[in-house]
């Protein structure tokens, strides 16, 4: 037991969202078994991608003990209940993937088998989005914080947050460094390992001091400097399947609404996100430099983007796959150290909350355990890879044939794994289900759905009931999330009440 | 649609499907169930059986006053280990969590500082399930008896009567005169119809094959079959009953045994006592005579089991159902749930009459899924024995199959449990086993600093003394049976 109190040595390598979301973690839940020191220098750059979240993030600052309202302020946060694509089907379609069940949620035949066979019918049913309260609520730009009594429709959907993550870092900093994490400014030079296991012994900075430690968190970003540079693990690269490896990004005044939902705009070679924070909106077009050189990527952005702009547009780049393993030697990497998918599904924080929680639950004692160590890897890879086919199908079921961009997404090879789930909804609208999983049945249908993969059949047991008593049944349920959303207050003013930001930009 | 088999499990497919798809025509053909079907044969269950009947339209009640159904709470596991004293696999949560860590956790750090009682005195479903006492989960969330499940014990008889009484009153048709064989279509493969002794054909959509481990109709497509004997030894079975006790206990009782293990499991109908043994270890007629020193009754003619699954359940127009299906030993009585749950499936993904491949292939990947998991948590009772006979010995020396090893290796390390798709047992089923074989993880969780063993000693015997005297005041399960039957009666 002895060997437990022996506080481990944990240096993260760089500061950014998965360097300070790591170090407030570790420092706040695990005090008496780590140390935790994080070098970051000022002069690189932070990525701050993904500032569109998802739900699981409040469980992440709840278990950090941080009060919404509070946060919120400090990051220019806005609610968010979903993601609107546009363009994605066909142009000029529009659907919303809502946080949140279609109908009232449970019940054993899934709400959107009734909604089908209705269809099949030829009968006239209102369109789908209106049986979600996320997405009426996000369609009327409302929000309140869902009920929590299971059996109201209002306790039917979810909400993330849309925020600026640079401003996410510093505000996880306080309460990291009240927590007892150190941190030490400067550009890492050196890094040297053991001759006979290759494990990392210590960081050398250019100041020339030498900072030890027994685990090591790479969050250097796509440097991937420990995993990478030192170790050498090989990178899985996935870009045949998702080609984009570019994004131009640049922020905008809020010229419109501040809606509670963050937009996702197919282009002609990729697509863009429109990100409303409380201060401005965040634009970006992530494209194929393949089809598209940077200028005219740029350009394309400045000509769409709603309000005036408040910066010039910033490229960055990027491979979408994932390293062979995240976790090597003594060396864990969290966030794009580890792997890159693109931000289509705000799934940045996501992977790394999921690397976090992994670790929490493995976090080694005096030698590190490669039973833990593969538990991790799988952990992770699983992730990955159910977040890759996700991606992958929103490219995949288009009929968009304008750009040889999308004649080559529309037409490649796509991951068994895949097919397979496609074909099965293509037959009767069934989604292949996991008990546990980033996207669930909801999102699998919205985007089926939204992207025109129309199923031939549906589940027979959506046959019992009479379609008038389902017809009735389902006006009774829109009118109800109508008035529910209806009596909701506007968005903004919501969170000019609830957590006005401290100081205008 | 065709049924063929007229056990419980023809008709509670039958029942099943005329409930759930009103507008499909059902007929069961049937056949008397054989000797050796499981499903048949064996009468304690899982507490899934309790969703089955809400699914299919019957009340709670209808089990226990109109089928002669008893109740049982969990399994007693008694010479596992040596060592160790009996512990009792409960449906229920194992204490509750403190702090950011499991409530096992608190356990394993307790054991660790010297010792702790045994896991299953934190269980309010195990405690009153040894002390012979029963009463349905309580509805007010806070009560420590709000969380468990039951099973049932069912009736040999009775049962299968009330459910073909239900599938023929929710519209499914008998057809009696023999089984003959399917006739196959040369050019598909699929199954064209059944031929019957009395000369008449019955065509069909989609043939269900109840009829036992022979698979009469499912066989006739193809005989792939995934042997577990590696894992899964006892390939014999024999079954004995005796009279009913006055005071039925809702826990049976599996006692583990050089070459296997025997059970006894009381209910309303029968005193049912079985052994199953590896015949490599075991004659039949000493094992015929160990069980009937027990039992006191003649058991009957052995039944040869063969362990493992058909990789594909789901064939073309053929879907097999239990023993048909999945073939293992009654131990933690997975039998007819596992039957149970291919049926919701079968359900619930009922396809077009070409049943086309990619929506059998999410079936039987579902399938194969939770057989997987069901047949790792078999093996475990063996792997995690310290029994020294040669059998047992065998079980430990022989590699588990990888995705238990990976629980084991997972579980001795620091108490955590992987997570899998379609698991039968929950992690506090799992946590009874593990714990209760003496596979005590090596260290414990770091969230667990949080919480100091002096406040955990505290918590932990709080929750056991809540436990004990609340156990107390509950009523016996006779009783329970018997208030229910009078309150029926009025």
């Amino acid at each position: 037991m002895g060997e437990w109190m022996v506080a481990r040595r944990v240096v993260i390598v760089g500061g950014g969202t998965a360097g300070w979301m790591t170090a407030a973690a570790l420092a706040k839940l695990l005090p008496g078994r780590c140390a935790v020191h994080l070098v970051e220098s000022e002069a690189i750059g932070i990525v701050g991608v993904g500032e569109a979240t998802l739900p699981h993030i409040r469980a992440f600052n709840e278990r950090l003990g941080i009060d919404e309202a509070d946060f919120m302020a400090a990051t220019r946060a806005t609610f968010k209940l979903g993601i609107e694509f546009v363009n994605w089907g066909r142009i000029g379609d529009s659907y919303i993937h809502p946080f949140g069940t279609f109908g009232p949620g449970g019940g054993e035949v899934d709400f959107h088998q009734f909604w089908l066979r209705l269809k099949q019918q030829g009968v006239a049913v209102p369109d789908l989005d209106l049986f979600s309260m996320a997405c009426t609520m996000g369609r009327m730009n409302r929000f309140a914080l869902p009920s929590r009594d299971s059996r109201r429709l209002d306790s039917t959907f979810g909400y993330a947050y849309q925020f600026d993550a640079t401003l996410y870092a510093p505000y996880l900093r306080t309460i990291a460094e009240r927590m007892g994490a150190r941190r030490t400014e400067g550009r890492i030079v050196t890094v040297h390992q053991d001759g006979e296991t290759g494990d990392v012994t210590s960081v050398q900075l250019e100041s020339g001091e030498k900072i030890e430690g027994d685990l090591f968190i790479d969050c250097s970003g796509f440097v991937s400097l420990l995993l990478d540079k030192t170790l050498g693990e090989p990178f899985e690269d996935w870009s045949k399947w998702l080609l984009n490896d570019r994004a131009t990004a640049m922020p905008c005044r809020t010229a419109g609404a501040v809606t509670p939902y963050t937009g996702v705009i197919a282009m002609p070679y990729g697509w863009r996100w429109r990100i409303p924070l409380q201060h401005r909106t965040g634009n970006g077009y992530v494209y194929s430099s393949q089809f598209l050189s940077d200028e005219d990527a740029a350009s394309a952005l400045i000509a769409a983007v709603e309000g005036e702009p408040i910066a010039e547009p910033r490229v960055l780049r990027f491979k979408a796959g994932r390293r062979a393993r995240s976790w090597v030697g003594n060396c864990v990497g969290v966030g794009l150290a580890s792997g890159f998918l693109e931000p289509l599904e705000s799934t940045s924080i996501y992977l790394i909350q999921a690397a976090i929680t992994a670790l929490l639950e493995l976090f080694p004692e005096k030698d590190i355990s490669p039973v833990d160590r593969d538990e991790f890897n799988r952990l992770i890879d699983l992730e990955y890879d159910r977040i890759r086919d996700f991606l992958i199908l929103h490219y995949h079921a288009t009929e968009r044939t304008d750009t040889r961009y999308w004649d080559y997404v529309r037409t490649m090879d796509i991951p068994d794994s895949l097919s397979e789930k496609l074909e099965l909804f293509r037959r009767r609208g069934r989604v292949v289900k996991y008990r546990e999983g980033v996207f669930l049945d909801a999102s699998w249908v919205a985007v089926y759905l939204g992207q025109r993969v129309i199923p031939k059949g549906h589940d027979l047991r959506a046959d019992a009931p009479s379609a008038e008593s389902l017809v009735a049944g389902m006006q009774k349920l829109a009118a109800e999330i109508q008035a529910l959303s209806g009596a909701m207050e506007d968005h903004g003013a919501y969170l000019d009440r609830y957590c006005p930001m401290k100081d205008a930009a | 649609m065709v049924v063929l088999g007229g056990g419980l499990l023809g008709w509670s497919a039958a029942a099943a499907l005329r409930r759930k798809l009103p507008a499909l025509r059902v007929t069961v053909v049937t056949l008397p169930p054989p000797p050796d079907a499981l499903v048949e044969r064996i009468g304690s269950t899982l507490p899934s059986i309790i969703e089955f009947h809400r699914d299919i339209g019957m009340s709670d009640g209808d089990a226990p006053l109109r089928a002669n159904c008893s109740f049982r709470l969990g399994t007693e596991f008694q010479h596992w280990d040596g060592e160790r004293p009996s512990y009792v696999h409960a449906y229920d949560r194992y204490g509750q969590p403190l702090g950011t860590a499991s409530f096992h956790i608190h356990w394993v750090r307790q054991t660790q500082l010297g010792s702790a009682p045994p896991f299953d005195q934190y269980s309010p479903a195990a405690m009153m399930a040894r002390s012979g006492r029963f009463i349905l989960p309580e509805t007010d969330p806070a009560s420590p008896f709000a969380h468990f499940e039951y099973g049932l014990a069912l009736d040999p008889q009775a049962y299968p009567q009330m459910m073909r009484a239900y599938a023929l009153h929710l519209g499914a048709l008998e057809r009696t005169g023999g089984f003959r064989g399917a006739r196959l279509d040369g050019e598909t493969g699929f199954i064209a119809a059944l031929a019957l002794d009395d000369g008449q054909e019955i065509k069909a959509d989609l043939f269900i094959d109840c009829s036992g481990p022979r698979a009469l109709l499912r066989g006739a497509l193809d005989q792939d079959f995934e042997d577990w004997s590696q894992w899964l030894p006892c390939d014999r079975l024999l079954l004995a009953d005796t009279a009913p006790v006055a005071e039925p206990s809702p826990l049976d009782r599996a006692i583990a045994h050089g070459a296997g293990w025997r059970w006894v499991a009381q209910s309303l109908s029968r005193t049912s006592h079985g052994f199953a043994y590896a015949s490599s270890e075991l004659s039949d007629d000493k094992a015929a005579r160990t069980l009937r020193g027990h039992a006191a009754a003649d058991p009957q003619a052995p039944i040869a089991l063969r362990q493992g699954r058909r990789p594909q359940p789901w064939l073309r127009n053929c879907v097999a159902l239990g023993d048909a299906a999945t073939m293992v030993e009654p131990l933690e009585w997975t039998n007819l749930h596992l039957a149970h749950s291919a049926i919701d499936r079968m359900v619930a993904m009922m396809p077009d009459r070409d049943c086309v491949a990619v929506e059998l292939w999410d079936f039987n990947r579902q399938c194969a899924a939770e057989t997987t998991r069901v047949r790792d948590f078999l093996a475990l009772h063996y792997v995690a024995s310290k029994r020294e006979e040669s059998l047992w010995q065998r079980m430990r020396d022989t590699a588990p199959p990888d995705s238990l090893a990976h629980t084991m290796r997972l579980f001795s390390e620091r108490g955590r449990l992987p997570f899998y798709e379609d698991e039968t047992f929950a992690r506090d089923g799992w946590l009874a086993v593990l714990l209760g074989q003496g596979v005590i993880p090596r260290r414990t969780d770091p969230l667990i600093d949080a919480v100091p063993p002096a406040q955990s000693e505290q918590a932990m015997v709080a929750m056991r003394d809540g436990i004990a005297r609340l156990v107390s005041t509950l009523p016996t399960h006779a009783d329970f049976l018997g208030n229910l039957q009078r309150q029926a009666a009025r």
